[in-house]
């Protein structure tokens, strides 16, 4: 295969997205699994590829990208294949704004949801030594921080009230956005569209009360537009997890407000 | 096609936004706004969700063709494209990507840092009239914050290792080199753009870091820059300061 190594997890968050840009571009690539729950990505193999400590990354030849949303943009640039950034500069700019916007003020708020409900109660049964030592070993202060809430159950009640009152916001604006126009953030398909299938495909599923068919028509019809292209379909199909796998909701034709999985 | 540009003080955002248009060459009717007294809420735009819910917090915002464009490093890329002027990205993907990255953990780690000790050293003003416009709700909350002038000591000890991470690893990427890309890049104007108003504010983080000096004094040796500083109606430009992006909810 080539010589490009994506190190990741999940198609999920920020690994997803790199894995489904490159597979939109059909760019053939070294799939590195690194087990967030195992901590891989802390351990020193990983380390010596990104200091960080964040995923994912990816290696190109000799050079290693870190930051999901810019690897997005350079698998853009750098490969042939559909062109998943228009010609127009202010579509660029909208997609930029999306991205950021899910990037830092929505993505974190179904993060927070995310790992107090999956991500902590996967990890709490280990060793608790075992937990610390893993949690000493975080390179960046702002994700020691989060683990330790994550693994300890320690968000609170403030915390995850502001988490939701955001995922509403952002579910209407998506929604607002949507009806708008077929796709996020221009009239073609591109990043902002992959960056928020892996923010939202499991939408229905982790917000039933704000989304279905009944109340976002329009997210709806955009996330199964997404997990129909064939570049989804193989990049969902790699999951591990049942977390993942909840994708398999957007099978469903209608999904009302009591909707059955 | 017609421009408006809507900026405050030529520091922070506003000064990445001015600088690349005129860097760029460009044209755009410049209209003064005083983002610190939260005027950004009373333009026509101000409810749409790119201006509402911009991330940067209180920055400047563009108007092309009826649309409010917010996010300075990203006004600065539209710019860019739009532009005559010498690139303000590298021609490569590799350096594209390296600039946007770089910009993305100066965003997300300095410039909250910056926008909360400048608050605090220079606190921004809006009466409630104002406040009571504005769009997003956490924005509103950081206005609120900042106006109790109750600043946690341990977001202010984080704010300035913030500040000095930022400064260690500009001054390390400008060994050797005049500009933090090899080339001068939007990654140039937006680290200045956060960092000019804290050598006075953190000064420690500054002690000894001679190529950061250096390179200051040339980015404000660019004329671009001094047509965007020129605009200043204020004597210290970096002593004005308004709401930012938040700082990370995390932690």
């Amino acid at each position: 295969m080539g010589d490009v190594t994506l190190y990741h997890w999940e198609p999920n968050a920020n690994s997803g997205k790199p894995m489904l840009a490159l597979m939109e571009k059909g760019v053939a690539f070294n799939s590195h699994y690194l087990d967030l729950l195992n901590f891989d990505q802390h351990k020193p193999d990983y380390l010596a590829i990104n200091p960080q400590g964040t995923i994912p990354a990816m290696k190109h030849g000799n050079l290693v990208l870190t930051e999901s949303t810019a690897i997005m943009e350079y698998v853009d640039e750098a490969f042939p294949g559909p062109k998943l950034m228009p010609d127009d500069p202010q579509d660029r700019w909208r997609i930029r704004w999306w991205m950021k916007f899910m990037d830092q003020w929505l993505g974190p708020s179904f993060s927070m949801i995310g790992w107090s409900i999956f991500i902590g109660p996967s990890v709490r049964s280990k060793d608790p030594e075992e937990l610390k030592a893993a949690i000493e070993r975080i390179p960046l202060p702002e994700r020691r921080v989060a683990w330790r809430k994550a693994i300890y159950g320690l968000f609170g009640e403030d915390e995850m009230k502001e988490s939701q009152r955001r995922v509403a916001v952002g579910i209407g604006m998506l929604e607002k956005a949507l009806s708008k126009r077929a796709w996020l953030a221009s009239d073609q398909y591109s990043l902002a569209d992959v960056n928020g299938f892996n923010l939202a495909y499991a939408l229905p599923l982790s917000q039933p009360s704000l989304s279905n068919d009944e109340l976002t028509p329009n997210i709806m019809r955009w996330l199964r537009s997404i997990y129909a292209r064939p570049a989804s379909k193989a990049c969902w199909a790699t999951g591990r997890t049942g977390m993942v796998k909840r994708v398999a909701i957007l099978e469903q034709p209608h999904i009302g407000r009591e909707h059955v999985s | 096609m017609s421009m408006t540009l809507y900026h405050g003080e030529p520091n922070g955002p506003s000064f990445t936004a001015l600088a690349a248009l005129f860097e760029k060459n460009l044209q755009a009717d410049l209209v003064r706004i005083d983002l610190a007294a939260g005027a950004r809420h009373g333009l026509s735009c101000a409810q749409q969700p790119e201006v509402a819910m911009s991330v940067e917090g209180e920055g400047p915002v563009l108007v092309v063709d009826g649309e409010g464009m917010t996010d300075s490093v990203f006004i600065a890329c539209y710019l860019d494209d739009v532009g005559d002027g010498a690139l303000l990205r590298p021609s490569d993907p590799c350096g594209r990507w390296e600039t946007m990255a770089w910009c993305r953990q100066m965003i997300e780690r300095a410039a909250p840092a910056a926008a909360l000790l400048g608050c605090k050293a220079h606190p921004p003003k809006a009466d409630a009239s104002m406040l009571a416009k504005i769009g997003s709700d956490d924005l509103r909350l950081r206005w609120q914050e900042i106006g109790t002038g109750v600043f946690a000591d341990d977001k202010l000890a984080d704010s300035r290792l913030k500040i000095a991470s930022a400064v260690e690893k500009i001054e390390a990427k400008l060994d050797g080199r005049s500009w933090l890309m090899g080339e001068f890049t939007i990654a140039d104007l937006e680290s200045y753009a956060w960092l000019a108003g804290m050598v006075d504010l953190v000064p420690e983080a500054f002690a000894g870091k001679v190529r950061t000096a250096a390179w200051i004094k040339r980015i404000k040796g660019r004329s671009a820059v001094g047509s965007a500083l020129s605009l200043a109606t204020v004597a210290d430009p970096t002593a004005c300061w308004a709401p930012g992006p938040e700082i990370n909810r995390w932690g």
